[in-house]
């Protein structure tokens, strides 16, 4: 089944009859040639990449739930590549790459929405960094404008200009920058992967790994044991749990996000925003609903859902950026757990164990990367050397002192 | 969540600020034989579980005493909370 | 000539003092205070005759008062002394402690109900997550109010003093005036 114009039309008019599941629910089989532990966002994309781009054969996902239950689900969909650091910008530009073909290549309506982000300025030493961080993108082949004062006025003139302690001062805007409809991405990847012949197999949790002289032959699951000759684990926030399961401690601690949605306004917000000053960021869905942000829970967690002092702080900095939002009324909140790292960087990498490969460490921000985190694992899995851009995810890089820490805040995951 | 302070009684946890896990208390011998492993392991690598978890608060808008408290990461039920000085000193082994 | 006339923390020449219905809020620009802190393995005095209170208490007596602040810490308070060396007096008393100035780091405010506990409580209840029933006089604590961070003491059944940093005087004032204007109902 293709997805076109034409084909919704024709549906319309024959009662939807036609559209049939988007893909297969097959029995895992006795072994693989590769398992991808995790059905998210980033484990489908390993899969459809595999086989797409590396012609691999015989490649299942295993998800412990449903696919796109966990953060792929989960996020506020905001895709962007600006970065500051050469380890980081170049990877994220690439995803941001991928995101502009994506709908196409798989054949599915992602709602890619390319709306701008706008990083607000408040001072003049953050001018200055958002100077460096913009030319840091441009080098990286990535765009990005620093606005003044009357430049983000003419965006959006309800923001308040006048605080009194954080009066705004300008932004970088990076307009290839925006949204994606998130479990649209998860879907698009997992009927792209399905047609392409891979098994995704829902309701499959990993409960332990087969290693035998340093060698991993297979996983356990709780529907039954499957071999593999290499597994690669893309599990987010539960990477801590999972890797133990191999005798491994990551440098990640798990911690919870929250996100929260605002009843359906009008059309007020075309674009991203974050605060530069507090910890906020908003963007407007196609319903109308407020999607916004904030700071994370800062305590390890596997609850998925976070408590009241963050939402007290998230609102608070909502309406010392937008006093206009008051009135309106929160909908919904919900919370993911993400594998904060201690550099707040992720990893895509080998293990001390042949045939184990781990993508973890994407804190609050892997689903701009979901592409490309993908592809650069799909690659480390089949060729056993890594994607140029994500060269620097090195699971050894905290003993080499080698950190990617944008934000400079050492080894305390719930800083950075 | 309501922190059980040991001295003060239950205590809001936004009074506090989180550290992380209690093995920090446990700083290596930065002389020792294999100490850049021993670090390395100390800075960065956690046991990170999916259940009782015993971790560092400090009691910032309080009385500024470090706490240890034991809590679930699954529920976020708080289950105990001593300071971080007597498990310090009895780890020790008890002197002063 | 330059005027040196001294200024309150709050900026006025004379302390502040407000009311609101049965709640009376009054900036306390004299109080001296002073820290007092144990060194290590060091026995806890008894200064000026004052026994030091136990942990989230506040004991006041020949003409002194103190709060504790933390293990082997305490906040000595004396009303109507800020513009005395009022450390220096304390370090006397104590002279094996470290006793540090506090009176120009800090502003009080004094609360007065003229309507018994039931105002304080409903004030406490709106400002502190602090368990206002359990906080009987004689408590004292630190505590988050609007993310300050503050001391407060109930000093009796039908007062309370909050202590915080004096450069967020301002803050903390209107935090207290918002919150007693609104059980008046205004
Ligand atoms: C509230 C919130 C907001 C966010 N906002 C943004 C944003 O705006 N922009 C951005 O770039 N990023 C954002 N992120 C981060 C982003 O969502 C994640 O980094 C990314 O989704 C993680 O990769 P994933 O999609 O593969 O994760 P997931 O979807 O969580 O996939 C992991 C999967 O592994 C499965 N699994 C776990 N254990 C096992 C097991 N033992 N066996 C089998 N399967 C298992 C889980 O069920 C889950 O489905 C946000 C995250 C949160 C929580």
């Amino acid at each position: 089944m293709r997805f076109s114009g034409f084909r919704v039309i024709k549906e319309a008019l024959t009662g939807y009859k036609g559209w049939g599941s988007l893909w297969r629910t097959p029995e895992p089989q006795a072994s693989y040639d590769y398992v991808i532990v995790g059905g998210g966002g980033h484990g489908l994309a390993t899969a459809y990449h595999l086989a797409k781009v590396f012609g691999a054969k015989r490649i299942a996902v295993l998800e412990k739930g449903w696919l796109g239950s966990g953060n792929i689900g989960r996020n506020t969909t905001i895709i962007r590549s600006n970065y500051l650091l050469p380890g980081n910008e170049p990877f994220y530009e690439f995803s941001m790459k991928l995101w502009e073909n994506m709908e196409q290549e798989f054949n599915f309506n992602a709602m890619v929405s390319q709306r701008g982000i706008l990083n607000l300025i408040h001072t003049d030493a953050q001018r200055d960094a958002y100077r460096r961080r913009g030319n840091a993108m441009r080098f990286a082949g990535a765009d990005s404008e620093l606005l003044d004062r009357e430049q983000v006025r003419a965006m959006y003139p309800w923001l308040n200009f006048e605080n009194a302690r954080f009066p705004i001062k300008g932004g970088l805007l990076q307009r290839r920058a925006g949204t994606a409809r998130h479990d649209g991405v998860a879907w698009g990847y997992a009927r792209g992967a399905d047609l392409l012949g891979v098994d995704l197999i829902q309701n499959c949790e990993v409960t332990g790994f087969r290693i035998e002289n340093g060698r991993v032959l297979g996983v356990e699951t709780t529907r039954g044991y499957i071999g593999a000759k290499k597994v690669g684990v893309a599990v987010a926030g539960s990477s801590g749990r999972v890797m133990a399961k191999a005798g491994m401690r990551l440098p990640i601690e798990s911690h919870v996000l929250q996100a929260f949605v605002s009843e359906g306004l009008k059309p007020f917000i075309d674009g991203v925003i974050t605060f530069g000053a507090g910890h906020f960021y908003v963007s407007q869905s196609d319903k109308g609903g407020l999607v916004f942000g904030g700071d994370i829970d800062g305590y390890n967690s596997y609850a998925q859902r976070g408590n009241l002092p963050v939402i007290e702080d998230v609102a608070e900095g909502g309406m010392a950026l937008m006093p206009a939002i008051g009135r309106a009324r929160l909908l919904r909140a919900w919370g993911g757990i993400m594998d904060m790292s201690m550099d707040g960087s992720p990893i895509i990498d080998r293990t001390g164990i042949e045939g184990l490969y781990l993508n973890a460490g994407w804190c609050y921000g892997g689903f701009k990367a979901t592409p490309a985190s993908g592809y650069a694992f799909a690659q480390l899995l089949a060729t056993d050397a890594p994607h140029p851009t994500a060269a620097a995810y090195r699971l050894d890089r905290f003993a080499r002192g080698l950190v990617i820490d944008e934000k400079g805040m050492g080894a305390q995951p719930n800083l950075h | 969540m309501l922190i059980p302070h040991p001295l003060l009684g239950l205590r809001d946890a936004q009074e506090f600020t989180y550290l992380g896990d209690a093995s920090l208390l446990n700083r290596p011998d930065g002389m020792a034989e294999g100490a850049a492993e021993a670090f390395y392991d100390y800075v960065y690598l956690r046991d990170n579980p999916a259940g009782v978890h015993r971790e560092l608060w400090f009691h910032e808008q309080g009385d500024r005493s470090w706490l240890v408290v034991t809590r679930n990461t699954v529920t976020h039920e708080i289950l105990g909370a001593e300071l971080a000085r007597d498990v310090a000193l009895a780890a020790k082994g008890g002197a002063q | 000539m330059t005027d040196l006339a001294p200024i309150t923390a709050l900026g006025g020449s004379l302390a502040r003092v407000q009311s609101f219905g049965a709640l009376a809020i009054a900036e306390n620009a004299d109080l001296a205070l002073a820290s007092l802190a144990l060194r290590r393995g060091a026995a806890q005095p008894v200064p000026m005759g004052l026994s030091l209170p136990g942990p989230g208490l506040w004991h006041a007596g020949n003409g002194i008062a103190a709060f504790w602040t933390g293990p082997g810490q305490w906040m000595i308070e004396a009303p109507g002394r800020a513009t005395e060396d009022f450390a220096a007096v304390v370090k006397q008393a104590a002279p094996e402690c470290s006793v540090t100035e506090q009176t120009d780091a800090f502003t009080a405010f004094e609360i007065a109900s003229t309507a018994g506990a039931g105002p304080i409580l409903a004030l406490m209840a709106k400002l502190v997550n602090i368990d206002a029933a359990a906080f009987g006089p004689g408590s004292a604590t630190r505590t988050g109010l609007e993310h300050m961070s503050v001391f407060v003491i109930r000093r009796a059944e039908d007062r309370l003093a909050v202590i915080g940093m004096r450069s967020a005087a301002g803050s903390i004032w209107h935090a207290l005036e918002t919150a007693a204007a609104r059980l008046q109902g205004d």
